[in-house]
């Protein structure tokens, strides 16, 4: 890998006294690539986020963006200039309204650009005058992604970017950031919409109580997942069928059910052996390998 | 022109390889002809909603195959060489074999769903005794 | 922008102390005419005095009013994220937001006692402008430790309500304390000019204290400081 990481964390961590939010994570996001942040809600993804923001000041550990250290203020700063940052609920100020807030956005960043502002104005059907705090949620998102989609950042960092936004807009918003990727920007986002991330990611990260328990290129996820139902005269012992892979086996009567992250083939030759009578194979979509992933640990 | 290809998350199969199998397809067919120029990367990108790497990888593989040149600045033009060309007749008897097929197994009660996981299987794990009938 | 961003959400509170301020002084002074004698003078300056003595408390309950804010609030609203993505410093925003309101606290000094100084002029009464000056550069000057004092609070505390109320705590507390035992270190005494009236004339006389001025000012530069290293360890 010739070009180094957006994001490289070593061994990055928070607690707040006995609880810990983020446990010793090392967690690498490539340049160019949308990589997705999965995780349920308190998984710590916010916490990650904010961490590498300079907001919340690590416990342990420490973490480069765009080459910068996070736990030195003056360069945390400096990213932050190259850093286009989109926070859960879009913070905006209540007091000001849509072009108050825009002309307040712009005067931080060199990289802001005046004309395709304009453009999702009116794209997006915002009103200069309005005042922010009688805007919708709707629009509310839309006006907390235009700030960031102004500009032509290095990194994007999004966190539930899609929360409050109908369908076309989630549709604009995927499409936006397939463009801004597309321009040579690196994207981290994290979402609850798996559907979303399926279609637009590169990479996935999922985090799971404060712990980093994959991060897979999507493409290998599909290659590699299967769903493998099997029937049988007479059904095996699983431990027979539990190779490496395997990530869990159900036996219903003779009827016996594998999900598998790798090895698929494997488990088929291996249930050949044992006289499979019907062997049937499914990818599985990442909802699933989601669901799976997590309940599992 | 993205109009024409349409590529599913959830089958299993990588992105990319589904485009160029699509960009295959429509150059097999005749779709797609010598020097007609694809989409530039940012736009089919955007069209499909996908990542712009996928498009990426799509292409460079292909052109690896020789059948799309990446013109650096222009774009991405299809080479129909004459053996794609022949391999465009192929894929039509293929094409109708399987018509055939289908209309049978639909015939014997198997769903569509069913028949094309069946397919699946066969062609990413086919049984032994097909493999013994692949050596030509 | 940030300059901008600081008055826009200390404008409507700025304004409304300003108002009560001057309506309050004008109104003083317009209606003292009627409760004094023929003998203007030391009755004027007794009045002028007096009304130092409410403009002092009613403008050390506006900065306190206008040193809440700040990032401990932003974070109760929501709206920390956002602050704290910009390309700028912690002790940066602190110290634009004190900025801004000093340039608010002196405003809201200053103009109070011109208008005493219009009112009275245009009544006809024997104001002298050298006093006016000694009253409201003695607000100002010793006064800006109560702000600083008010930014401090609003650094530890986030409550929209009980920020203020905690401000009001410590004051009270520390005028009582100075006052029983510390009376030479006085803030009230320094910024209610007691220390420089004379009693029989009760005009402000003697020189200047620059230095007392320059110890209150060094103790809102502390406190200042004070808040930055808070908000510079704090999680947001």
């Amino acid at each position: 890998m010739t070009n180094p990481p957006v994001i490289l964390t070593r061994d990055l961590t928070k607690s707040y006294g006995a609880a810990t939010a983020v446990r010793a994570l090392n967690l690498s996001v490539q340049k160019n690539r949308i990589t997705a942040f999965l995780g349920q809600n308190g998984a710590g993804k916010s916490t990650t986020i904010k961490m590498l923001l300079g907001m919340v000041r690590p416990t342990c550990g420490d973490a480069d963006v765009l080459g910068k250290r996070i736990s030195n203020a003056k360069e945390n700063c400096e990213l932050r200039r190259r850093v286009a940052h989109v926070a859960e609920n879009e913070p905006l100020y209540s007091y000001m309204t849509v072009e108050q807030t825009i002309a307040f956005a712009s005067s931080f960043y060199p990289d802001w650009q005046p004309d395709h502002a304009g453009k999702l104005l009116s794209q997006y059907r915002l009103l200069p005058r309005q005042k922010v705090k009688t805007l919708s949620k709707g629009m509310r998102t839309k006006l907390a992604l235009l700030l960031a989609f102004a500009r032509r950042p290095d990194l994007l960092i999004l966190d539930e970017p899609s929360e409050g936004l109908d369908p076309v807009g989630i549709e604009d918003l995927l499409q936006t950031l397939v463009a801004k990727a597309a321009d040579g920007a690196s994207i981290f986002f994290s979402s609850h919409q798996i559907a979303e991330v399926e279609r637009i990611a590169d990479q996935v990260c999922i985090l799971h109580h404060g712990c980093l328990l994959m991060n897979a290129s999507l493409d290998q996820l599909r290659q590699s997942y299967r769903r493998i139902n099997l029937s049988f005269a007479s059904a095996p012992a699983q431990q027979d069928l539990r190779i490496t892979g395997v990530e869990k086996i159900r036996t219903e009567g003779r009827r016996i059910s594998i999900f598998a992250s790798q090895n698929a083939d494997a488990v088929i030759a291996r249930a050949r052996d044992l006289n499979a009578v019907s062997v049937d194979v499914a990818p599985v979509a990442l909802r699933e390998i989601f669901l799976e992933t997590v309940r599992e640990n | 022109m993205g109009l024409f290809f349409k590529l599913n998350p959830t089958t299993g199969q990588p992105l990319y390889l589904q485009l160029m199998q699509q960009i295959r397809h429509a150059a097999e067919t005749g779709a797609l002809r010598d020097g007609d120029q694809l989409p530039g990367i940012r736009t089919l990108a955007e069209e499909l909603v996908v990542s712009p790497n996928t498009i990426v990888k799509a292409y460079s593989e292909l052109q690896h195959e020789g059948l799309l040149d990446l013109r650096h600045g222009s774009g991405a033009f299809v080479c129909v060489k004459r053996r794609t060309r022949s391999m465009a007749d192929d894929v039509q008897f293929a094409r109708r074999r399987l018509r055939d097929l289908l209309d049978d197994l639909r015939d014997n009660g198997l769903t569509d769903e069913e028949i094309k996981r069946a397919f699946e299987a066969e062609l990413l794990y086919p049984a032994p005794s097909t493999q013994l009938t692949r050596k030509r | 922008m940030l300059w901008y961003k600081s008055w826009l959400e200390t404008r409507s509170r700025f304004f409304t102390c300003l108002a009560v301020l001057v309506v309050f002084s004008a109104l003083f002074i317009h209606h003292a005419q009627g409760f004094l004698h023929p003998e203007w003078k030391t009755e004027f300056n007794r009045l002028l005095f007096i009304a130092h003595e409410y403009v002092v408390v009613l403008w050390i309950l506006s900065v306190v009013l206008l040193g809440m804010g700040g990032l401990r609030r932003e974070n109760a609203a929501g709206t920390s994220s956002l602050t704290l993505s910009l390309p700028v410093g912690r002790a940066h925003l602190l110290a634009v937001r004190f900025a801004v309101g000093v340039l608010e606290a002196i405003t809201l000094g200053v103009v109070p006692w011109m208008t005493i100084f219009v009112v009275a002029d245009l009544g006809g009464m024997p104001v002298q402008f050298p006093q006016i000056v000694f009253y409201a550069s003695l607000l100002v000057g010793g006064g800006l430790a109560y702000f600083a004092l008010a930014i401090l609070v609003s650094s530890l505390v986030e409550g929209e309500y009980t920020a203020p109320a905690v401000a009001f705590g410590p004051l009270f507390l520390a005028t009582i304390i100075f006052d029983t035992w510390l009376r030479r270190f006085d803030l009230w005494r320094l910024v209610t000019a007691s220390f420089f009236v004379d009693r029989t004339t009760y005009l402000l006389s003697g020189p200047f204290p620059w230095l007392a001025i320059l110890a209150s000012l060094c103790v809102a530069a502390l406190m200042l400081l004070a808040s930055v290293r808070i908000v510079q360890s704090r999680d947001f």
